[in-house]
């Protein structure tokens, strides 16, 4: 087979996820300076509370302008990510001894996202709403809230830094050191991928793609013509 | 040995030399205010007034009554912002003063909320969440040398007093007796214990004194309960990717020999 490559993540997902990825970063970091006691001498001076406060602004601004910019691709990603069903199911059960193992016969064709991508968005679009509606209580509206709720806003943004917190771990990982996940993190620098790799991972996307790109080749004119207009 | 200031708010006048005396000693700026048709001023703490009086006028079956309460930090044993402190800047003393080092003060603010009695003040920007934490800190730097706290030196009725809190605590019981009727000590067990004990002969709730002061539950759920259940998780997380690159790794490599 000649080397095919196929792309993955159009630019803009991929600024987006970066944009987005460094934001949150740098949130947890310089979080993580009020959380361990051990670091609390960084934050010290207040320095780091002025750089959590420019990241939240990317960290909110980002998704906003994304969803302005392509907001069939956004509702398409909402919608892909709370679309749950039997192959799910499958893949979970078959997701251990594929990940330790390397056991792949278990493991039902993906469509883009696996279960596993869809399960850290879906974590990652909950903490992110529990970050920014309670960090933006305790920026703006301290004086306005009594003091119980407030207590429970700092609360709730710390469950989303612990459960969300994890999770990014695990997405980390998985995406740039699990040894097979060898294509992960060069689709979503580059934006393609292999065709031997779309095809063992994402099986049921490849096959879209592939028929997509037959369909192109097929009928190379009809197509120029059809995108003319 | 634990100090305590002794209010007796039965010999208070509301002159408040402890207001001005506290703003000297401290040397923080006086504030401009405007007249709201009361003595009371200023209307608030701030992080330049770590002390003031509350003026109350109540009703009751016997007419007006004109109550005056000393309005500054308390001194808790159990102290809600100590707990809540992420960077322990807010600290105790062996004597029971609660202190701000604000060299480490980040100026988060969690110590504000957590405060059952509505005293601690920020100094800073909302929008860049610059700022520090001021209160009053007993004359930490006069008791430690052997000083009474300016507030009482300055008081001239003798509403204030201090010492050894187990002779406040003493001198205050004996003045409640003295008193009879409905005199109480508020400040001995409230709280595992205040450092700054109250005498008054007027219900708690007409000087606004909590009857119950508690640290929320929020503050020990975040403390004691999240913090610890956030670093088993990450622990456990992190441990299970590290076994999963190990046995990944091996099994692919053995995987590799294979053929």
């Amino acid at each position: 087979m000649t080397h095919h490559e196929v792309e993955k993540y159009s630019a803009g997902a991929r600024w987006f996820h970066w944009t987005i990825t460094a934001a949150a970063l740098v949130l947890a970091i310089t979080g993580l300076f009020l959380y361990v006691p051990a670091f609390s001498s960084v934050a010290e001076g207040g320095a780091t509370r002025i750089v959590h406060r420019i990241a939240a602004v990317i960290f909110i601004l980002a998704p906003l302008l994304f969803f302005l910019m392509k907001p069939g691709r956004s509702f398409h990603f909402i919608k892909e990510i709370f679309s749950w069903g039997k192959d799910d199911l499958a893949w979970l059960k078959a997701a251990p001894d594929y990940y330790f193992g390397g056991d792949e016969k278990k493991m039902p064709p993906q469509p883009d996202m696996n279960t596993g991508q869809k399960l850290w968005a879906v974590v990652a679009f909950f903490s992110a709403l529990g970050f920014i509606f309670t960090g933006i209580f305790m920026w703006f509206l301290k004086d306005t809230l009594s003091a119980g709720v407030f207590d429970w806003m700092v609360i709730i943004h710390d469950l989303c830094f612990i459960v969300g917190g994890a999770m990014l771990l695990v997405h980390l990982y998985l995406g740039a050191i699990h040894p097979r996940m060898t294509e992960s993190l060069k689709s979503m620098v580059k934006g393609k991928v292999s065709a031997e790799y779309a095809q063992s991972h994402h099986g049921k996307w490849y096959k879209e793609v592939a028929a997509r790109e037959a369909a192109a080749k097929g009928t190379p004119g009809g197509q120029g013509k059809q995108q003319a207009h | 040995m634990a100090k305590a200031i002794m209010y007796d708010a039965t010999k208070c006048t509301a002159c408040r030399g402890c207001q001005a005396a506290c703003k000297q000693w401290n040397e923080l700026e006086a504030e401009e205010t405007k007249n709201t048709g009361s003595y009371e001023n200023p209307a608030d703490l701030s992080y330049r007034t770590w002390l003031k009086m509350r003026f109350t006028e109540v009703e009751n079956g016997n007419g007006l009554a004109w109550l005056f309460t000393r309005r500054a930090c308390m001194h808790c044993t159990d102290a809600g912002c100590v707990q809540v402190c992420p960077t322990k800047a807010v600290n105790k003393t062996d004597s029971g003063i609660v202190y701000i080092d604000r060299e480490k003060c980040t100026g988060c603010g969690y110590c504000v909320e957590a405060c059952p009695f509505d005293v601690p003040r920020l100094d800073g920007s909302r929008v860049t969440g610059k700022a520090k934490m001021f209160k009053c800190i007993l004359c930490k730097d006069r008791v430690d040398n052997g000083h009474e706290p300016a507030c009482v030196k300055t008081c001239p009725p003798g509403a204030l007093d201090f010492g050894e809190r187990e002779d406040m605590v003493a001198k205050s019981e004996a003045r409640v007796a003295e008193l009879g009727d409905d005199a109480l000590l508020y400040g001995d067990k409230e709280l595992d214990g205040l450092h700054v004990l109250y005498v008054v002969n007027h219900p708690l709730k007409d000087h606004k004194l909590p009857v119950n002061p508690e640290v929320s539950p929020a503050v020990t759920l975040w403390q004691d309960i999240l913090k610890p259940v956030g670093y088993g998780v990450v622990g456990i997380v992190a441990g299970g990717l590290l076994l999963n690159y190990m046995v990944a790794r091996a099994r692919m490599v053995k995987a590799k020999e294979g053929k």
